[in-house]
C-alpha cells in the first residue's frame, strides 16, 4: 500500500510507493566522464574568470594568480547583473523588476579531479568559510534580501564542468520556497513556541531510524517526507537561524559530518549526481527564533514528470527509514 | 590581414558572416562542424575564432575546450542564438559570448576589441 506523508514545515505531500521499493543498486546512474580539454577554473587559467571577490590562499600570494585553495569569482555570464538600481513596476496586475543580483561561483579546490565527496573535512571547511564570508559581504548590499548557495554535482544534476564548484546568487527578493519554509516554521512557533527544526532534531535523535550519522554539533538525517530517495538534511543541533554566525570550529564540525554523509551516499550509489542547497535566514533578519539553518542534499535519482509538476507531490520509491539504514551500513568507519 | 575562423553548421550564417567580415578586410576561413573547425584551427592558426555552440557532432563548448587546450592565446567568441548556454560554465573558456542577431555590430565590435583593432 502506498503511503502519503506530509512535510511538517512546508505542508508538502509526498507519496512513498512501497510496492516500487528499490535497493540502491536499482537506481541507474549515468556515469559522466570528464570532457577533458581546457578548464577555465583550473589554476593558471585565472585570466579566463572575472577578477576574484574572495579567495583563501597562503599569505603573500597576489590575487588572481595561482596559490589559492578556494576562490570565488563573479559568474562570467551571470543570470543576474550586479550593476544598477532596483526598479520595480506594475503592468496591470503583473509585477516586474530589473534583473539585479549577484551571481558568483565558488571554485572549491585547485585540483580539477578532486570530487567534493572526497574532500577532507579541512578542505570542506574552507568551502563553507567562503560561503560564510560571501554572505557577510553581500549582506551589506541593501538591494539584496537573500543569498542562495547551491551546488550541482554531476551532469544529471545540472553541473556543466567537472571541476568542483558551487554557486551563489544574491537576490533582491525572497525565493518562494524560502518564504514557504519561513511561514511554515513561524506557524509552528506561534502554536508551540518552539523551533520546528529543533523539534525535528529532538524527535529524530529519539527515534534514530532516519539518522544517517551525527557528531557533537550536527545531525544528518533523512527527512520524514523526502522528495527523492536518499534526500538528506544536515542541521546544527544547537539552534541557529543564520549560517554565517558559525565559527571556524563549528564549520569544521559541519564539514566532518557533511563529508561523512556524502561518503556514505557515494559508497551506496557510486557517481550519484546530486544538488545541495543551503537554507539560511534572509539577510539582515537579526536571528530568528523560529527558523533553523540547514543544508538539503537531494540526489538526482528520479525524474520530475507531469504528475509532480501538476500536483506538487513527489513520488519516492524508497522509504527514508530504509534509505537511512542503507547509508548507516554503507561505511565501516575506522 | 587578420585571419578569422568561422565554425557554424548553418550555411546561410556562414555566407552572411563571410561577406560582412571580408568587407571589413578580414580573411575568413570556415568550417561546417566542430571536427573540421578543430582541424582548421590546428592547420591554419587563425587570429580569432567565431564558434557556434549548437552543432551536430562536437558541440561548440567541447570544441572550445579543445581549442583552448591547443592554444589558449587565440581568442574565441562563442556565438549562439541562445542565451541559455551561458549556464554552462564551460563557456567561460571563451573570450566573449555574443548572442546572434541580424545586426552584426556587437559581433564586429567584439572581434575588433579582441584583436585590439581600433573600433570604427
Amino acid at each position: 500500500m502506498p503511503e502519503l506523508r506530509k512535510d511538517p514545515v512546508l505542508g508538502r505531500w509526498i507519496i512513498i510507493s512501497k510496492e516500487r521499493r528499490k535497493r540502491p543498486t536499482d537506481f541507474p546512474v549515468e556515469v559522466s566522464t570528464g570532457l577533458g580539454g581546457f578548464c577555465p577554473l583550473c589554476p593558471g587559467n585565472e585570466a579566463f574568470t572575472p577578477p576574484e571577490v574572495f579567495a583563501l590562499r597562503d599569505g603573500g600570494q597576489p590575487a588572481n594568480g595561482e596559490g589559492w585553495k578556494v576562490r570565488v569569482v563573479p559568474n562570467k555570464y551571470p543570470a543576474l547583473i550586479i550593476e544598477g538600481d532596483l526598479s520595480k513596476e506594475g503592468l496591470g496586475l503583473y509585477d516586474r523588476m530589473n534583473g539585479i543580483g549577484a551571481h558568483e561561483v565558488i571554485i572549491e579546490s585547485p585540483n580539477h579531479n578532486h570530487s567534493f565527496a572526497d574532500f577532507s573535512p579541512k578542505e570542506m571547511a574552507l568551502v563553507f568559510k567562503a560561503y560564510k564570508e560571501r554572505i557577510i559581504d553581500l549582506e551589506k548590499d541593501l538591494r539584496f534580501r537573500y543569498v542562495m548557495v547551491f551546488k550541482n554535482h554531476g551532469r544529471a544534476a545540472g553541473a556543466s564542468l567537472e571541476h568542483s564548484h558551487s554557486q551563489l546568487i544574491a537576490l533582491p527578493i525572497l525565493p518562494r520556497m524560502i518564504v514557504s519554509e519561513l511561514e511554515g516554521a513561524q506557524s509552528h512557533y506561534k502554536y508551540k513556541e518552539r523551533c520546528i527544526f529543533c523539534d525535528i532534531i529532538h524527535q529524530e535523535i529519539q527515534q534514530k531510524e532516519r539518522i544517517v550519522c551525527e557528531n557533537e554539533g550536527f545531525l544528518s538525517i533523512m527527512p520524514f517526507a523526502p522528495r527523492t530517495p536518499f534526500e538528506m538534511w544536515i542541521l546544527p543541533k544547537k539552534h541557529s537561524s543564520a549560517f554565517y554566525t558559525q565559527n571556524d570550529g563549528e564549520l569544521y564540525s559541519l564539514a566532518e559530518l557533511f563529508s561523512e554523509s556524502l561518503q556514505r551516499l557515494c559508497k551506496c550509489i557510486p557517481n550519484v549526481p546530486y544538488n545541495y542547497v543551503l537554507h539560511t535566514d534572509p539577510l539582515r533578519s537579526g536571528g530568528l527564533e523560529y527558523f533553523h539553518w540547514h543544508f538539503e542534499i537531494v540526489p538526482k535519482l528520479t525524474s520530475i514528470a507531469g504528475f509532480e509538476w501538476g500536483s506538487g507531490f513527489y513520488i519516492n520509491p524508497l522509504p527514508p527509514e530504509e534509505a537511512a539504514l542503507f547509508l548507516r551500513e554503507s561505511l565501516t568507519l575506522s | 590581414m587578420k585571419k578569422l575562423l568561422l565554425v557554424d553548421d548553418e550555411e546561410a550564417i556562414q555566407m552572411v558572416y563571410r561577406e560582412e567580415f571580408e568587407d571589413e578586410g578580414y580573411h575568413v576561413i570556415s568550417a561546417l562542424n566542430g571536427e573540421i573547425g578543430l582541424a582548421k584551427f590546428k592547420e591554419d592558426t587563425p587570429d580569432l575564432v567565431i564558434l557556434d555552440i549548437q552543432m551536430p557532432g562536437m558541440n561548440g563548448v567541447e570544441v572550445l575546450r579543445q581549442m583552448k587546450m591547443l592554444n589558449p592565446s587565440i581568442p574565441v567568441i562563442l556565438s549562439s542564438a541562445y542565451q541559455e548556454f551561458k549556464r554552462d560554465l564551460g563557456t567561460w573558456a571563451s573570450d566573449e559570448y555574443v548572442v546572434k542577431s541580424g545586426d552584426l555590430d556587437d559581433l564586429k565590435n567584439s572581434v575588433r576589441r579582441l584583436l585590439k583593432l581600433d573600433n570604427k
